[in-house]
């Protein structure tokens, strides 16, 4: 994850009084950087819940933590100067919550099944 | 109801894993498939002209700001002047671009491959698990549902007192058929994960784009107000020399 996130990070605007101007080309590839992260945690994340044997509404507490905890990585990755990578905070924070879970659940049933039913 | 059924070490073996690494491994073949299958297709020109104009007027709206007024004007009237403006298409023509557009055989082809080569692959292996994998409990979902979903989850199976949780192979499927585009983005790099949303979207959204987009873009030209920012940039230039020597 370390080597992933090294390469990925760039700077995307003037520092800025008023104005804001980005460079679109990097705005996407933070854009790729926090996709691919998210994606990869909700999977290992998936199968972690699954060999620990979390049910239900447990599961999706764990999920919900892990992509918080990834937030909070990215965002000190960004030095906390979430403006000067991103346009706003949604991006950062909401985007990828609801894409990861699919993959997740998937995951998770696959992992608790093998070794918890069968 | 609330035992832990056991189920045997078979169905795992032949039944989850086979069907997982199945569903991988087609959308592997699928992607090399479609970029192996990719015609060439010569640009027309002047669609390539019309889009490189939006993107011309584009930047125009986004770098508004760093030019003078007059400048700005100049070049806004260029592009949106009622007679030879290059932004503004007589009703006319419009239509004749879409038309022309759909009866065009490359693109028809091309739009059916892309279609045939998505639908294919998935009928086909919905077929194959309905074959064989029917009539008993595959896996167990963590999580509880309520009983509205029995009836689509538990397909192949007939006994109504099993716990919905155990659900039939058809939904093992389903849920691969999701989770999976995750984890294709990932080894696959970059967008090629089969979306098919996205994609029927891209198909319907290409035919329109170069005629109502021209007029959009006129619009939003229209819109904007010029807003000269450089004179404040002498003092942003101040404010961060200062904080570089401080």
């Amino acid at each position: 994850m370390a080597g992933h996130n090294e390469s990925g990070k760039k700077k995307s605007s003037e520092a800025a009084n008023d104005l804001q101007t980005f460079s679109a080309e990097n705005l996407q590839n933070n854009m790729k950087v926090i996709y691919y992260s998210q994606t990869f945690l909700s999977i290992v994340g998936g199968v972690i819940a699954g060999i620990l044997g979390f049910k239900g509404l447990a599961g999706f507490i764990l999920y919900f933590l892990i992509m918080a905890i990834s937030s909070v990585g990215l965002i000190a990755k960004a030095k906390f100067s979430v403006h000067s990578y991103f346009d706003c905070w949604n991006r950062i924070i909401f985007d990828g919550f609801f894409g990861g879970l699919m993959s997740f659940v998937l995951f998770w049933t696959f992992a608790y099944d093998i070794v918890h039913i069968f | 109801m609330a035992e832990d059924l056991v189920l045997d070490t078979a169905i795992r073996d032949w039944v989850l894993i086979p069907l997982s690494v199945v569903m991988v491994l087609i959308g592997v073949l699928r992607y090399f498939v479609s970029k192996l299958m990719r015609s060439y297709q010569v640009p027309d020109a002047k669609i390539v002209k019309e889009g490189q104009v939006i993107v011309r007027a584009r930047n125009l709206r986004s770098g508004a700001n760093f030019i003078p007024s007059k400048a700005f004007r100049a070049r806004r009237v260029y592009f949106s002047n009622e007679e030879n403006g290059l932004l503004f298409v007589p009703k006319g023509q419009a239509q004749n671009a879409q038309a022309q557009m759909f009866s065009d055989p490359n693109m028809a082809m091309d739009m059916m491959k892309k279609n045939l080569s998505m639908i294919i692959p998935q009928t086909l292996t919905f077929a194959w698990v309905n074959f064989f994998f029917s009539g008993f409990v595959a896996a167990k979902i963590p999580f509880p549902l309520t009983q509205r979903f029995r009836s689509m989850l538990q397909n192949g199976i007939d006994l109504s007192t099993v716990d919905v949780s155990y659900v039939s192979s058809r939904s093992w499927y389903f849920l691969n058929l999701f989770g999976l585009r995750g984890l294709f983005s990932l080894i696959l790099g970059e967008e090629n994960a089969m979306d098919d949303t996205q994609r029927m979207m891209q198909m319907s959204g290409f035919g329109f784009d170069p005629t109502k987009s021209l007029s959009a873009e006129k619009d939003s030209l229209d819109i904007v107000q010029h807003e000269w920012a450089l004179p404040k940039f002498e003092q942003r230039a101040e404010a961060v020399l200062r904080k570089l020597v401080s």
